[in-house]
């Protein structure tokens, strides 16, 4: 019976800045994570050179750092990282602008809840690469194309964690508010974007990710510049493989990026949140 | 017993209020598509009435056995190696911190690759056809599955081991009985995700990358202009993925029934 309490508490206490760690010891974890990743690319490197993967279909990580390195320089690079990066951010905030509104309206109504209960189950459960076809023959191979399968993506992440964000709201700030019959605009302002934010905020790193996704997805099949159709172009000749793992190598990094960077921004903007220890997967 | 049947009837007008409350904007969204486009000579938005009977007659049943049995048991398959492999190696790295730590980077950077863009990748190096479907899905779908269960495993209280190690309990039922159950929140989240996942990446790898399968199907008909037929995939990985969220939840409930109970029946 205990076990069933056991992940929440344990989870807060792991959370709780404990002393800060021996500087030290710090040092010994970053070696150690160091030579993980070195074992890692060195393998990678061997089964490579070795033969026991063949080089036509797997680059070796040198040949992927030189050519990355190369690629640098150009041009081309920059413009087809330039274009994911822009339908990503402006995805993002298209379904922000779209997700928050409507998500504190549906949280804050039972009916309208209710009433929209299944069509949103059911539009959220559509994996979103289903639009592909269709917003290709719309728009053809341009970033509109794109921008409709993020938008599409991520528009549900944010709305359900706003609602729920809304459903989370402290009854007692609630009551205070009626108490002081706080006008509408102002309770939203003042006690209910804050207590959501946070949950907000999670549908934002969900939604990140998804986005990042579904851009290069729609890129490479569809031809709309960038880095997925770089991957696409480099992926039919043989010369041009170590550029394809080098384009992946990239979206990556950028992926990680994003993540330490929200959760980065997270915690400096809601560190005064209590829920801020909210980590509920959409 | 006039009073008890007028209840129930009063129980049951109220259940079926509420069922027409929840239903009533998906019916009015359907009957306004349908009257919309009735007349429509649009090329992109066929008269839903065109869509339905392409449906009919592509998914009902002549393309079931050839298109959506392997785009089922390809997902099938992938999802479950990714949610078992992601289980099993997700415990081993949560009972063991210091492996977690000396891993955290690498997990970290594998759980950021856009899988899809691995999807050229797995081509080459799998080929076209279920193997390389498969390894994409487990690929995308390990990582939610694998890092929810080790931060459920390493948020285990240490007193429960103790209790446990005090009991002289076996390794076995410490595993199977304690671990996997006290995580088994953290796990079903993951799998949730992963579940998603899964779905986008066998639509998308049959796209690129299959000779058959509903993805294949939904981007052949595009290339042949034959839009009616394009909606009807469309409508059928529609409603494919919503069954497979109610599946989910069935599961979920299962799975988590002692959990639901310990929180009360709130959420």
């Amino acid at each position: 019976m205990t076990v069933a309490f056991a992940d929440r508490p344990a989870r807060g206490r792991a959370k709780r800045p404990g002393p800060a760690p021996v500087i030290g010891q710090r040092v010994k974890v970053l070696g150690i994570q160091t030579a993980c990743v070195a074992v890692l690319l060195a393998a990678w490197q061997l089964a490579v050179v070795s033969g026991a993967v063949p080089e036509s279909e797997v680059t070796q990580p040198t040949a992927v750092a030189h050519r990355l390195w190369d690629m640098l320089a150009t041009q081309e690079f920059w413009s087809a990282v330039g274009e994911t990066a822009h339908t990503w951010v402006i995805g993002l905030l298209v379904s922000l602008v779209v997700a928050v509104p409507l998500g504190l309206l549906l949280g804050a109504s039972t009916l309208l809840y209710r009433m929209f209960r299944v069509t949103i189950d059911f539009l959220r459960t559509i994996p979103p690469v289903v639009l592909l076809p269709l917003a290709l023959l719309l728009y053809g191979a341009r970033e509109q194309t794109a921008l409709l399968l993020v938008a599409f993506g991520s528009v549900w992440p944010l709305l359900l964690q706003t609602m729920y964000g809304v459903h989370q709201v402290d009854p007692v700030s609630r009551d205070v508010a009626r108490a002081y019959q706080l006008r509408r605009l102002d309770f939203v302002r003042s006690v209910l974007l804050p207590s959501a934010a946070p949950f907000v905020a999670t549908g934002v790193r969900i939604a990140a990710t998804m986005s990042l996704l579904l851009v290069v997805g729609s890129e490479l099949l569809g031809g709309i510049p960038g880095i997925g159709a770089q991957i696409a172009v480099d992926q039919t000749s043989a010369a041009q493989i170590p550029s394809m793992y080098a384009y992946v190598v990239v979206a990556t990094a950028l992926g990680v990026a994003v993540n330490l960077l929200i959760v980065r921004l997270e915690r400096r903007v809601l560190s005064w949140h209590s829920a801020h220890k909210s980590q509920q997967e959409a | 017993m006039a009073f008890g049947s007028q209840v129930t009837t009063r129980g049951l007008t109220r259940r079926s209020a509420a069922l027409a409350l929840e239903l009533v904007v998906p019916a009015a969204i359907v009957v306004a598509w349908w009257l919309a486009s009735s007349g429509s000579t649009s090329l992109y938005f066929p008269p839903l009435s065109k869509i339905v009977s392409a449906f009919r007659q592509i998914w009902l049943f002549s393309h079931v056995g050839p298109d959506a049995g392997p785009s089922l048991e390809h997902l099938a398959a992938g999802y479950l190696l990714a949610s078992v492999s992601g289980v099993v190696v997700g415990v081993a790295i949560g009972l063991l911190p210091s492996v977690g730590e000396a891993l955290a980077p690498i997990l970290e950077a594998l759980r950021a690759v856009p899988a899809l863009a691995l999807v050229p990748a797995a081509v080459l190096i799998l080929g076209i056809g279920p193997s390389m479907q498969i390894g994409v899905i487990v690929s995308a779908a390990v990582w939610p599955v694998l890092l929810n269960t080790a931060d459920g495993v390493r948020g285990i209280d240490p007193q429960v081991n103790d209790v446990a190690r005090s009991y002289r309990i076996g390794w076995r039922d410490r595993l199977l009985r304690m671990v996997l159950r006290a995580a088994s929140p953290q796990i079903v989240a993951g799998m949730r995700t992963a579940l998603s996942i899964a779905v986008v990446m066998i639509v998308f790898s049959e796209m690129v990358g299959s000779t058959n399968g509903i993805g294949y199907q939904l981007l052949q008909s595009q290339r042949a202009f034959d839009i009616p037929g394009m909606w009807s995939a469309m409508i059928l990985l529609g409603i494919l993925g919503y069954l497979l969220n109610i599946l989910f939840r069935g599961f979920e409930r299962g799975v988590l029934a002692w959990h639901r109970g310990m929180r009360g029946a709130s959420d």
